[in-house]
């Protein structure tokens, strides 16, 4: 009989604090995994990987296993920073092909319903790489969602007084939209119809 | 069970694993609700922009204890000018949260619906200013029986005189022989606020800014009182009007 703390339980327990992820979903989950003790090996290997390995880059804060990313030290125009809430939002805009620019990983986005404010994310980091100077243009690429417009909306007010060109992607990206879920045509469309704010 | 037609405010609105969500609804018809919209995030079609805070949207729901099932949104309004300007969003989500938690599950409360329309059709069409937030919260505080006392003291029942009254804790208002301390409210700032209720349309009342410092004082006694925790979205209001 298994407890509460057997190590299957406890897997089980893991798996279900994932998105999407219930009590009878973790069970199968683990139980496919004890079936082939490769897998589970395979898995454990990526998981300890990824804990050892992935991290946030120190200029762009985008998931990277190098610091500086490979974004931030590729050859891209740097003075050109487009501001996403977070990595996933990131693949989908480079998945367009449609920007040369670097980027700011915002790791969210101002919630005050959920209690994030601004100083929750990485707005003070893109205020500081804003004036170090060399940057140029900020594309502010936040969600068009009530919270990735309020996290636009800040960004251009603490932005604007620093001289640098403000703009908004914006044709196309229908309202309410999570840019991780928006195709990479509408997103090269909105990336060259971007709006000065 | 049958689906009902309800009309609601969306209040606030929470991710739910890779697709789903579940959102807190204001409706006419049975109050603040809890509905699980199936497939909200992945799907645009369905519901589509119509599950953010502060949107006005007509909703097809299964209504049950608990949790009810949202089967179709459709939009009446999303307020875009108050989507475009940082002020007016952190009012307009202020006004949700306040709803949100301090209204009772499942009880209709038409009033307040009406006051939550006329207060986001105001932010839609006039900047955020302070004087119809308090507006907002002394018809909301009266409309759910927390009215504070203006005109008498809540220990002795005199009438509150030119001297005004006193601010006690819990919003509780005392006359010059009751109080213990406190900041004290003119007789200004007691008048404004049951004008405030006395036309139930905003931009009648002018306070003046003493007056509007001491009504805040007053309301935001009142709030924390009844609302039972401090709210989330009052620190980004105050850190952008400020
Ligand atoms: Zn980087
Ligand atoms: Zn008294």
């Amino acid at each position: 009989m298994l407890t509460k703390s057997s190590s299957l339980m406890r897997l089980v327990g893991e798996l279900k604090k994932l998105p999407g992820v219930g009590e009878r979903t973790a069970l199968r989950l683990a139980f496919h995994l004890l079936k082939s003790p490769g897998n589970l090996t395979a898995l454990s290997e990526a998981l300890v990987d990824v804990k050892e390995k992935v991290r946030a880059c120190s200029t762009c804060f985008a998931i990277t296993e190098n610091d500086p990313c490979a974004i931030c030290s590729g050859n891209r125009d740097a003075a050109a920073v487009c501001v996403v809430e977070n990595s996933q939002d990131l693949m989908s805009l480079e998945r367009s092909n449609a920007w040369h620019g670097v980027y700011h990983v915002l790791e969210g986005a101002i919630s005050p319903l959920s209690g994030i404010g601004p100083s929750s994310i990485r707005i003070a980091e893109l205020l500081a790489r804003v004036e170090a100077g060399g940057v140029s243009e900020v594309v502010i690429a936040t969600n068009f969602t009530v919270e990735g417009e309020a996290t636009a909306l800040y960004l251009t007010k603490v932005l604007k007084p620093t001289g640098v060109k403000v703009t908004r992607l914006a044709h196309g990206i229908p309202l309410g939209s999570d840019i991780e879920f928006v195709d990479a045509a509408t997103v090269q469309w909105a990336l060259q119809g971007r709006n000065e704010l | 069970m049958h689906a009902e037609k309800l009309q609601s405010f969306v209040l606030s609105s929470l991710d739910y694993g890779d697709s789903d969500r579940i959102v807190s609804l204001f409706t006419l018809e049975h109050g603040r609700i809890k509905a699980f919209a199936r497939g909200a995030r992945k799907s645009r079609k369905r519901f589509g922009p119509a599950l953010e805070a502060f949107a006005r949207i007509d909703v097809q729901a299964r209504i049950k204890e608990g949790l009810s099932t949202l089967q179709q949104a459709d939009i009446i309004s999303i307020y875009p000018a108050i989507r475009a300007d940082l002020e007016r969003i952190a009012h307009a989500l202020y006004a949700c949260e306040l709803v949100d938690v301090i209204t009772p599950e499942g009880h209709p409360i038409p009033r307040l619906y009406r006051l939550l329309a006329a207060y986001l059709d105001r932010l839609e069409t006039e900047a955020a200013v302070e004087g119809d937030r308090r507006f907002f919260e002394v018809n909301l505080l009266n409309i759910l029986g927390y009215r504070p006392s203006l005109e008498s003291c809540t220990r002795c029942d005199s009438p509150f005189m030119e001297g005004g009254a006193w601010l006690q804790e819990g919003g509780e208002t005392v006359c010059r022989f009751c109080c213990a301390g406190g900041k004290q409210l003119s007789s200004a700032t007691l008048k404004a606020l049951s004008a405030c209720l006395k036309t139930g349309i905003f931009g009648q009342i002018d306070f003046p800014a003493a007056s509007m410092q001491q009504a805040g004082y007053l309301l935001d006694e009142a709030i924390s009182a009844h609302s039972g925790r401090r709210l989330r979205s009052l620190e980004f209001l105050q850190q952008i009007s400020g």
